[in-house]
């Protein structure tokens, strides 16, 4: 038996997801598509000798491309061959659906329709005859629950009895102007002659789809060497008013659908209506969200407190084993200090990194998190940013690397990356050990000022660098803010845990293998030539260190800090931990500090400031690769940051070397 | 026919025109916002709105609220 490819679409926030969930259970993981950096989920459901092979394609409202992830919606549909595309319609909301459906239809792949939410419809008014709906569009349609997963049965059902039926695919066509139909014979005729189109794609729709504009198939075409007859021949407002007819003639056949299968009563006020009056209010929209994510700060990081300890002390279990064993000190220190530590650096971000992708998914099921954005998307937007964008820099005070995986819900790669580049500057909590403990020395009077001010100066920083940024390397506005308010729901617990399941999963598997691999690095560094005592002034540390040393002078730097911000790269509160061992013991650190002759207060700002703004740990740079998609991006991050680091640094030695006149 | 950005909360307008072409213009229309729909103004920042069409809800920030054209109906 061979296996059935489906392609499951829909426009977002209609449960798309839900229906993937309730469809394939667990039994899902990332599929591998070149090219892309927006991953697609892909599931698996056995049912008699057979198996689905579902595909979750993001959320997309038309076969268009404005978005990345459009690009992968469109991209699968258009080029992968699927057996059947399954397109899922919120029955609330049928009109607006249908647009999609209308070009869905035009790509002559067997199709079912599953109409969504059918116990809400009911509840609201909406009646929806959905024979009628399956004669008119001549595709099959199963009304479903996806929440309850009332009708997945069904559904499946449909699905293996189309395949089996193997009937020529003979949808609804639009209906369009004579004067469009005549260029889309004209066009389709030369295509099928003279191109080479992707996958299984239609001359005649191919037509279409050039008609309304599709800039990638017009790139492919040309690439090929051909002259579209007629479109090449317009001009972009001829084209502009092409698109516009193929639009309208898309709506009106939705409407004709509408008008004979959906029956409604509406144009009340609705509660969402009024819920919305309230959160999104000018003056209490900003303070509801803030409570709102200080409350889920909190959580995340109360909650996820209890298990870091946890690990802590299994590994601390591991670790007294390991050092009660009879064996070689340099393996002990291997298994200790690589090994344990490393598995270590990688676990304790676990907890914290589950919690927030299970508050975030919560907060998005319930429709929260899209007025969140449109509260904030005033004051991002003077900043060269996404409202979207604020989420994910309110997260980086707790961690960055939850807060950079969380930039894939902006849609433009220029704003991702502008909010990956700038994220590293909001300090993290593995900053304010060293804070404390410097400022504890040299600034013990206003140490908390002087903490108040590092946070300040990275928010700074990372505006300026987004105004930089958004000015002369992505030139123009932030995408203008479209977006779509999805109705309040009750968000599903089920739901939530299998995201964040799946994003957990996704994290430990490629952060993982960074992070692991930074500390083994750092851990050999540390440890060679062998003999010599761990992170000492002989080991490749301590001589890397010295030899880095007169870079780093004119920021006033000794060698014994220039290390430790080398050990920082792995998480940045290990660098108190290392120079507890330059300076001979953690427990004695405060007053070989302050007895170290070479050291200013000016100095220790300024170090403080580095280490505020250098190098993302060797974690956040991990999540950056893998969001960026781009080694390019990457680096260009890490060099950005430590050009920051030492130029804000330098200022700040002059200025305060000048106020505390050292 | 004035922009949506200078229509109030509460009022009912209907789209006239979309100024402009380009991308937001057409993500506009995949939304539905094109000439002839009825939009029901729900909230209003400065120039950002939330809109209402049937039973969907958009947000649209000052850019692109600027570009949809529309009359009063009440």
């Amino acid at each position: 038996m061979n296996d059935i490819r489906i392609l499951l679409t829909g426009n977002p926030n209609v449960g798309k997801t839900t229906l993937f969930n309730a469809l394939c259970g667990v039994h899902q993981h990332t599929g591998n598509y070149p090219g892309v950096t927006v991953d697609i989920k892909e599931g698996k459901r056995h049912i008699g000798g057979q198996s689905l092979i579902v595909c979750d394609l993001p959320g997309t409202y038309s076969l268009s491309v404005f978005t990345p992830d459009e690009q992968v919606a469109r991209d699968a549909l258009l080029t992968s061959n699927p057996d059947i595309v399954l397109q899922i319609v919120d029955a609330t909301n049928i009109e607006r659906n249908l647009f999609l459906t209308t070009q869905l239809l035009e790509l002559g792949i067997p199709m079912i329709i599953a109409l969504n939410m059918c116990d809400l419809a009911d509840e609201q008014g909406i009646k929806i005859d959905s024979e009628c709906l399956a004669r008119n569009l001549n595709v099959t349609v199963v009304r479903i629950v996806a929440r309850s997963e009332e009708g997945v049965g069904e559904l499946v059902d449909s699905i293996v009895k189309l395949i089996e039926e193997k009937k020529p695919v003979s949808h609804r066509e639009v209906l369009y102007p004579g004067s469009v139909t005549s260029h889309i014979n004209e066009i389709g005729n030369y295509l099928g002659s003279h191109a080479k189109l992707p996958g299984n794609l239609s001359s005649n729709c191919a037509a279409i789809r050039l008609m309304e504009g599709d800039e990638h198939l017009e790139k492919t075409l040309h690439d090929q060497g051909l002259v579209i007859p007629f479109l090449d021949k317009c001009d972009p407002a001829e084209r502009d008013s092409i698109a516009e007819d193929v639009l309208l003639a898309r709506y009106r056949t939705a409407e004709e659908i509408m008008a004979c299968s959906v029956k409604c009563t509406m144009g009340r006020v609705m509660p969402a209506d009024l819920i919305d009056q309230v959160i999104t209010h000018r003056y209490f929209g900003i303070p509801i969200f803030l409570s709102c994510m200080w409350f889920a700060f909190q959580l995340t990081f109360s909650a996820a407190a209890p298990f870091a300890a946890a690990i802590e002390i299994i590994f601390g279990y591991f670790n007294e084993i390991i050092t009660g064993m009879d064996m070689d000190p340099f393996i002990r220190s291997f298994l200790i200090e690589g090994i344990i530590g490393g598995v270590g650096s990688v676990l304790s971000f676990v907890p914290s990194i589950f919690i927030v992708f299970l508050l975030l998914s919560i907060l998005e099921d319930t429709g929260y998190l899209a007025r969140a954005a449109f509260v904030m998307d005033r004051l991002m937007h003077s900043m060269g940013l996404h409202g979207r964008s604020f989420i994910p820099f309110l997260m980086g005070f707790g961690c960055n690397v939850p807060a950079i995986m969380a930039t894939r819900t902006l849609q433009s790669r220029a704003d991702r990356i502008i909010t990956i580049l700038t994220l590293p500057f909001m300090s993290c909590s593995a900053r304010l050990p060293v804070y404390v403990l410097f400022t504890g020395v040299f600034f013990s009077a206003i140490a908390g000022s002087v903490i108040f001010f590092l946070y300040v100066l990275g928010i700074v920083v990372a505006i300026v660098t987004a105004l930089i940024f958004r000015r002369y390397v992505f030139k123009g506005e932030p995408s203008p803010f479209i977006m779509e308010l999805p109705p309040y729901r009750r968000p599903s617990g089920t739901a939530a845990g299998i995201h964040m399941w799946y994003k957990g999963r996704e994290y430990l598997k490629r952060a993982g293998l960074v992070i692991f691999g930074g500390v083994l690095v750092v851990w050999a560094l540390a440890s060679f030539p062998v003999g010599v005592e761990y992170g000492s002034a002989e080991s490749l540390a301590g001589s890397l260190g010295q030899l880095l040393q007169p870079l780093f002078a004119p920021l006033g730097f000794n060698w014994q800090l220039v290390v430790a911000l080398i050990f920082g790269f792995v998480a940045k509160e290990v660098v108190v931990g290392s120079l507890g061992t330059l300076y001979g013991g953690e427990d004695t650190l405060h007053s070989s500090l302050a007895a170290d002759h070479t050291l200013t207060p000016a100095i220790a700002l300024a170090f403080l400031v580095f280490v505020l703004l250098y190098l993302p740990c060797v974690a956040a740079l991990g999540v950056i690769r893998q969001e960026t998609g781009s080694i390019k991006w990457t680096v260009i991050i890490v060099g950005y940051g430590l050009f920051v680091a030492y130029v804000v640094s330098f200022i700040t030695l002059h200025i305060a070397s000048f106020i505390t006149g050292v | 026919m004035v922009p949506l950005s200078l229509s109030s909360p509460g009022e009912k307008v209907v789209v006239r025109s979309i100024g402009g072409t380009g991308h937001i213009a057409k993500t506009l229309g995949h939304l539905g916002i094109i000439t002839g729909t009825e939009l029901r103004i729900i909230r209003k920042n400065k120039d950002s709105l939330i809109v209402r069409i049937g039973e969907s809800r958009y947000a649209l920030g000052p850019g692109a609220a600027g570009m949809v054209l529309v009359d009063l109906l009440g």
